[in-house]
């Protein structure tokens, strides 16, 4: 029946030109044999035709009521008044002009700012389990930071908690392929056996890992490797007969079981995950192994939730687990745990700032359509005439508010329409500005999400702005607008100005919600750029390399020692050393470590920062030596074992103490052959440095010299006195010298990585700043207009007033009052909202608190001034009327 | 003319649908046999007949064809459908119970 109706409902639409004449024929025909009757009943042809049609009543009003009842003539009337509307913008293109510019650049930039969140937030992931996909964090009681997890934690989550149906554990790493060719540096990650059948992924050719596959033992040598679909096409030629095949992959020896399908990744990752391999790579070393040691926090927890449990459950039931933990061992006192739905981790820190861009981006478009809102009813004034005439001639109120509503509609998909365009060609820019690293962003484009967006939006906007200037416009009195004086005292414009005021009241507020929101967050980045790194990162070049395992008998201090020599040599390198993670990346190692004179089972103890570092290191990164001494040539394996900590290490556990000269045991990094790596003595101490991103805390970091605890994949850094990108050739020859297999990658300097890690709130900072511009001029204009409006309304009393000899001050003061005090009373209540809101900034502020009172005096003064000269100059302009102009002016 | 809330809802489309029933009938045939019929108490015109009339067709009670009436003119007749006998009959049976109830109320002494 629904389909039947519908059918109709086309069918009318089509053929209303056929439908109207026959009804044109019908009514034509009955009032023909009304005057028939009458004839047959003795009146003359002339009268019983005036009768007829006096008794069939108004022919128009008939045949509007037949269409009435038809199917469709409600979608017929809105294309008739769609019509009508675009004839009426066509007669008035400068106001059609502005209305539709502002409404394209609104909704252009929600839309695009939607796409973005859209693909980066909200899109699901594309597993076949992605509902039920959660990380579990480790969560630093102190700062509430998520931080990663180590094994024998992630071993104890697993087989205490029941919410989860699986849990999987895995990480990044860095390899070298060595094949018949050059030798290739892939990106790969190390996972639990479990975690593709978590996913609900399965290989396209192959296996997934066997549970047994995560311990070193069943490994027998070679542990297995799954390879991504476009290595596997790219170095295997796509070949099946590659499973079972054994490739040498960091110098060891590893069995293909599987190709993952094409598409396929995880972790989503900006750098493509090119294979996998278990677990089991970590638990070399038998008890010493990194997998054994609780202060070793280098995993990512991946949970399936079982069908039923919620996140909540989950958090609850880890909440418990994390609690009985942290009284078992030491090291996790200050630790609990946190559940994240995997989508939401994804977007990670980019969450936040993109949710409040989208806020943001969404109060503008509300802005403009306020603007739109007071321009319409503007012109609501000058069409007082024709709705008047509307209503006389027997339009419903109802029936003109639909029509003015549908006029808005045209507008604003006009708007729409063109604002697609305007998101369109900003996406790429918004693309390109936006951090690189952030997960899924290349995902970001024209689909048909960004589509229905655009015209929900633009729909929305119609009917918000359309909605009181319709209700505004047709309440109209009949004699009123058609009488020749109208206009002089109206109560029309008393209750116009009204509703101008209130739309003045809420554009305000909403432009000083923003701009301070936009202030907070300008001096939280000035914070940011100015903050101590503990580092000089101007003209240092890095890069990364893997030592050859296949160069027998050299040891990974001397190769990488060969590489920092040559480079040394290079014209214009001032110094140049190697460490194992660098700053700014956000790739600490973590380690436990045990304190001189405090001995601790390896389970529990307290975790610090490891890196490997070369002599000279500090020097070349410019970092403090506050204490002792840097390493030398002679700190070897023949020598006393040795570390330098940073200040915060020395802080937290030797307060009040010399620390040079004490000792500590790190977990990892042993050169003196197998078994527990020694204990080591503190030699110096060395200012706190930004380890993982400016805005992170410092944490407590033990060095060690590369040539007492060896380590294959090394940062080279070099101090350049010239510009440090124009040494990368230079570099990559001298490097290609030592070996020509060793292939150096991620080749950066360290003012980029400093820069990258500003990239995101320099991003968010820019485009709230410009949102809260666009506001604040999109609100001065609003403001402009009321006055203006208010100086139109009441030239003649002006005009009186000044004749009567009233001072040009007062007249002044009187009529910028009516700008004034909607603009007034709009910062008074932005700053009241702003006060309550700006507390989801809180995240994404760096030093300065969400309720600074700096930033919202500033801001309100700025406003304040700012509506002052809205005010000032039309009430300037009509003060100074000649009042003998304007008395004759009507 | 008589406005369409001078008769109770839905008894229009009752009256059209008997009349139509009876035989295939235009507009204005309708209109007169009703007045026949209730001895001129019920008249209606076009102004209400014609929107029922083009409704029953909208819902399929009735459909139309067009024809040259006895004197003459073209004219659209409209006859019932199948779904609209089906509704007659149920519309008089609906209207049988109250219209009786009320005449005995109202008549009772």
């Amino acid at each position: 029946m629904p389909i039947r109706r519908f059918y109709r409902c086309c069918r009318n639409i089509l053929r209303r030109g056929r439908i109207a004449e026959d009804l044109d024929e019908e009514l034509r025909s009955y009032i023909e044999m009304v005057a028939d009757e009458k004839e047959r009943a003795g009146r003359t042809s002339e009268e019983a035709i005036r009768e007829a049609c006096r008794e069939t009543g108004k022919l128009e009003q008939v045949k509007e009521r037949v269409l009435d009842v038809k199917a469709g003539a409600s979608v017929d009337r809105f294309f008739q008044d769609l019509g009508y509307g675009l004839r009426m913008l066509r007669r008035n293109p400068g106001f059609a002009i502005i209305a539709i510019t502002i409404l394209a650049l609104g909704i252009g930039a929600t839309t695009a700012i939607f796409s973005v969140v859209d693909a980066v937030v909200f899109k699901p992931l594309p597993f076949p389990n992605a509902d039920r996909l959660v990380r579990i964090n480790s969560v630093l009681a102190a700062t509430g930071n998520g931080d990663v997890a180590s094994y024998p934690d992630f071993l104890d989550w697993r087989t205490r908690s029941r919410a989860f149906e699986r849990m999987a554990a895995f990480r990044t790493n860095d390899f070298t392929l060595v094949g018949d060719r050059e030798a290739v540096h892939l990106h790969g990650a190390v996972v639990s056996a479990e975690l593709f059948p978590l996913l609900g992924v399965k290989p396209l050719i192959g296996r997934s890992f066997l549970s047994k596959e995560d311990e070193p033992s069943a490994a027998s040598g070679a542990n297995p490797l799954i390879l991504s679909y476009s290595l596997w096409q790219r170095e295997f030629s796509s070949d099946t007969s590659v499973l079972g095949v054994s490739i040498r992959v960091d110098g060891h020896a590893f069995i293909v079981v599987g190709v993952m399908p094409q598409g396929f990744q995880f972790p989503i990752e900006a750098e493509p995950i090119e294979l996998w391999t278990t677990i089991a790579v970590d638990a070399t070393g038998g008890a010493n192994a990194m997998t054994a040691q609780r202060g070793a926090h280098y995993l990512d927890v991946e949970g399936l939730l079982k069908p039923n449990a919620s996140v909540k459950q989950a958090e609850a039931e880890m909440a418990v687990i994390a609690t009985t933990l942290s009284k078992e061992h030491p090291e996790n006192k200050a630790r609990s745990a946190r559940v994240v739905p995997e989508v939401e981790g994804l977007a990670g820190k980019v969450r936040a700032p993109l949710l409040v861009l989208l806020g943001a981006v969404c109060c503008v478009l509300l802005i403009v359509c306020v603007n739109v809102a007071s321009l319409l009813l503007g012109r609501a004034v000058g069409r007082r005439k024709e709705m008047a005439i509307r209503a006389a001639v027997g339009a419903s109120r109802g029936r003109v508010i639909s029509q003015l509503l549908t006029e808005s509609l045209a507008l604003s998909l006009l708007g729409g329409a063109l604002g697609l365009v305007v998101a369109v060609s900003s996406l790429g820019l918004l693309r390109r500005i936006l951090p690189p690293e952030i997960p899924r962003l290349e995902s970001v484009g024209i689909n048909g999400h960004l589509l229905i967006f655009a015209l929900v939006i633009s729909t929305a906007s119609g009917i918000v702005f359309g909605l009181a200037p319709a209700l505004q416009g047709s309440r109209v009195t009949l004699t009123e607008p058609l009488s020749e004086n109208w206009g002089r005292s109206s109560s029309g414009g008393k209750a116009q100005g009204r509703l101008r005021g209130a739309l003045v009241i809420g554009e305000v507020a909403l432009a000083v919600t923003l701009l301070l929101g936009a202030g907070l967050l300008i001096q939280s980045f000035l914070h940011l750029i100015h903050v101590d790194l503990g580092f000089d990162p101007n003209h240092v070049l890095t890069f990364e390399v893997n030592s050859p395992p296949e160069n027998a008998g050299a040891s990974p201090h001397q190769f990488f020692g060969r590489i920092v020599q040559q480079i040394s040599t290079i014209p214009g390198v001032s110094s140049a050393s190697a460490d194992a993670t660098l700053p700014l990346t956000g790739d600490a190692m973590r380690s436990s470590i045990e304190l001189e004179g405090q001995p601790m089972p390896l389970g529990s103890r307290p975790s610090a920062n490891f890196n490997v570092v070369e002599p000279g290191f500090f020097r070349t990164l410019r970092i403090k030596l506050i204490q002792g001494r840097d390493f030398t040539e002679y700190d070897n394996v023949k020598s006393t074992p040795v570390v330098i900590v940073n200040r915060a290490l020395a802080q937290r556990f030797f307060a009040n103490q010399n620390p040079i000269g004490k000792h500590v045991r790190p977990g990892i990094g042993n050169g003196y052959g197998p078994g527990e790596p020694p204990m080591r003595e503190i030699i110096g101490v060395i200012g706190d440095i930004s380890q993982g991103g400016v805005d992170a805390e410092a944490s407590p970091e033990v060095y060690a010299p590369l040539a007492q605890s060896p380590f294959g994949t090394m940062f080279i850094a070099l101090r350049t006195s010239g510009d440090a990108k124009a040494m990368v050739n230079a570099v990559r020859r001298q490097v290609m010298m030592i070996d020509k297999n060793t292939p150096i990658y991620h080749v950066k300097t360290l003012d980029q990585y400093l820069s990258q890690s500003f990239t995101l709130p320099r991003v968010v900072t820019l485009l709230l700043s410009g949102f809260g511009s666009i506001a604040l001029i999109l609100a001065c204009l609003g403001v402009y207009g009321v006055v203006s409006y208010v100086t139109l309304q009441r030239t003649r009393e002006v005009g009186i007033r000044i004749a009567l000899g009233a001072p040009q001050a007062q007249v002044l003061m009187m009529i910028m009052a009516e700008g004034l005090r909607p603009a007034l009373l709009g910062i008074v209540i932005g700053v009241g909202v702003a006060f309550k809101l700006t507390g989801v900034l809180a995240s994404l502020l760096f030093r300065v608190k969400p309720t600074d009172l700096a930033t919202f005096a500033a801001v309100s003064a700025l406003l304040a001034i700012v509506t002052l000269m809205a005010c000032y100059i039309p009430a300037r302009r009509a003060a100074k009327t000649d009042p003998m102009c304007s008395l004759r002016y009507e | 003319m008589s406005k369409p809330t001078d008769l109770l809802q839905g008894t229009l489309d009752l009256l059209i649908l008997k009349i139509v029933a009876l035989e295939p009938a235009h507009g204005w045939a309708i209109a007169h046999r009703v007045r026949q019929m209730s001895r001129d108490v019920l008249q209606m015109g076009q102004g209400a007949l014609c929107p029922a009339l083009h409704k029953l067709e909208q819902n399929g009670l009735n459909r139309s064809q067009r024809a040259v009436s006895n004197n003459n003119r073209r004219a659209k007749y409209y006859m019932l459908t199948k779904a609209g006998q089906k509704a007659l009959a149920e519309e008089s049976a609906a209207w049988d119970g109250p219209s009786a109830a009320i005449t005995t109320v109202i008549t009772a002494v």
